[in-house]
């Protein structure tokens, strides 16, 4: 039964997957090696309480008492003790690898240490460390206080009592785990590569403009967002990063190659919304 | 502006998007006279729509919705375009073959505009239409206003294999159908990934089963065949699917 859980990195993920396992009713360590991450994303989990306390979606002792589930720390080191491990550092292979055999050495060889990456192999980030078959990947997606999926990966050597655990503790966080093999993509970010890829595709050849393109998706389809619109959205260069990587793991598979809009529009630095130009104009 | 309305429209084609067009146009009045390709002959249609053997002459529009057999498309192009006077329009599908490529089966090539017609997706507003260049701006101009009548609304593209949607949409379940195939997930898991993960209104192999397994393999085979790319190619597991239309493990 996992009781405790430790999350290593205070970035966006990170502090949202803390703020969803104490809300869970687990005893949450969190830890970086940045005092002002830390900072800010026990501010930001404390903002979000505030007010959802007032909007009347939590009650005010659910807040306090999720709040009090969190423990901020500065080192790895102080994981020791956790039941379960959850890894959201950047997304960095030799950073990652770095932090799990420092994770290796301290929790014993049944806690289940799993990553958050959405791009790197889990099979290697497991292969530093002594127990490589309690290594797991856990997706989450961006916000994970809001979006239900987490997708639980298989690594080449990660047991089915691993990945049992990590599907129980997925449900216990209110998520919906779906299991998938380690392989680029994993299931999300690899099949909705042609939502992306075709509509870019579409536009280069003139068949509609980025407005119809979208409209059509909209409206014939049933799609909530259009290609570009979403593009504009995750930001262009996040989108052509993930494309790229995807080609790349699968050995310049045809079916994932990236677009020369999509390179075009990064070199020019129109980005999307952050940027307020993209695809489209944001005022 | 004054618009001659549609009283009598003929439909020629696959199942099940005769029957969806049919229903449709049946309930906005229009006598609907229908055709069902020979392999689906014995499919039960609902009252209200005459069975024709051959088409008639007796009609304001013409639909054509064969995708899975270019022969029979050809052959049914070729009586419609016997048939009807000069000036009424044909419409046909244009998924699995452009607009262009099917005016040069035909004596009357200016009457053809294509359509985006893929199975389930008539629930939805708005319909694809795509002229070829010889298309005349009437046939356009009247498809345009059938659409309308049908209570959709229309969007006009180019002639391009799969149109816009039914592109993205087949190209979707087809790289659904790859990842199935090397064990990345279950069929569940897949689809529950899609509709959570991006929020798409259906999974796309669950879509893939609605528009017809046979229906996505014929617009990614003509995609690969038009593009000659391999990007395009068919997953085998989207091959067995259309077999027998359907898909082991699907709930």
């Amino acid at each position: 039964m996992i009781k405790s859980v430790g999350v290593v990195g205070a970035g966006t993920m990170g502090s949202g997957i803390a703020k969803v396992a104490a809300f869970a009713g687990l005893e949450v360590t969190l830890v970086d090696v940045s005092p002002d991450l830390l900072k800010s994303a026990m501010a930001k989990i404390k903002a979000d309480v505030r007010s959802g306390v007032e909007k009347g979606k939590i009650t005010a002792t659910e807040g306090t008492e999720a709040l009090a589930a969190i423990h901020v720390r500065k080192s790895i080191s102080d994981l020791g003790n956790v039941d379960f491990v959850v890894e959201a550092a950047v997304e960095d292979l030799t950073v990652k690898k770095e932090i799990f055999s420092r994770l290796d050495a301290i929790v014993a060889p049944e806690v289940v240490l799993s990553s958050n990456t959405s791009s790197l192999s889990i099979t290697a980030i497991a292969s530093l460390t002594k127990s490589p078959e309690s290594v797991v990947g856990l997706h989450f997606f961006n916000p994970a206080t809001v979006m239900k999926l987490v997708e639980v990966v298989r690594g080449k050597q990660t047991s089915d009592q691993t990945v049992k655990t990590t599907c129980d503790l997925a449900a216990k966080m209110k998520k919906v785990p779906v299991v998938c093999r380690d392989t680029p993509g994993f299931i999300v970010n690899r099949i909705a590569r042609p939502f992306y890829g075709e509509a870019l595709r579409l536009l280069g050849e003139g068949v509609a403009t980025v407005e119809e393109i979208d409209r059509i998706v909209k409206l014939e389809g049933g799609f909530k967002m259009g290609p570009f619109e979403l593009m504009d959205l995750i930001g262009i260069d996040v989108n052509y990063a993930v494309t790229k990587s995807v080609y790349e793991q699968f050995f310049q598979e045809p079916r994932f190659r990236p677009h020369p809009i999509q390179r075009q529009m990064v070199e020019a630095g129109t980005l999307g919304r952050k940027t307020k130009k993209g695809f489209y104009i944001y005022k | 502006m004054i618009v001659i309305p549609f009283k009598r429209v003929i439909i020629l084609g696959d199942s099940p998007l005769v029957e969806e067009y049919a229903s449709l146009c049946h309930s906005k009045g229009f006598e609907v006279a229908v055709k069902l390709n020979a392999e689906f002959g014995h499919v039960k249609l609902a009252k209200g729509f005459k069975k024709i053997a051959k088409p008639t002459r007796s009609a304001d529009i013409a639909l054509e919705l064969t995708n899975l057999s270019l022969a029979t498309k050809k052959a049914n192009l070729l009586a419609l375009d016997a048939t009807l006077p000069q000036g009424i329009p044909v419409i046909s599908s244009s998924v699995a073959v452009t607009a262009l490529e099917q005016t040069s089966w035909i004596s009357h090539p200016e009457r053809l505009v294509g359509i985006g017609a893929l199975p389930s997706l008539i629930s939805n507003s708005l319909i694809e239409l795509a002229p070829s260049f010889v298309t005349s701006p009437e046939a356009l101009k009247r498809a345009k206003e059938f659409i309308v009548a049908m209570g959709k609304t229309p969007a006009v593209v180019k002639d391009s294999i799969g149109l816009v949607l039914p592109r993205i949409l087949c190209t979707l379940a087809n790289e659904a159908c790859f990842a199935l195939g090397e064990g990345v997930a279950s069929v569940n898991d897949i689809d529950t990934a899609m509709k959570l993960g991006t929020n798409y209104p259906w999974g796309p192999i669950k879509w893939a089963e609605k528009i017809g397994f046979r229906h996505v393999r014929a617009v990614m085979e003509s995609l690969h065949a038009h593009f000659g790319e391999d990007r395009y190619r068919l997953s085998p597991v989207l091959r067995n699917a259309a077999i027998q239309n359907r898909i082991a493990g699907i709930s």
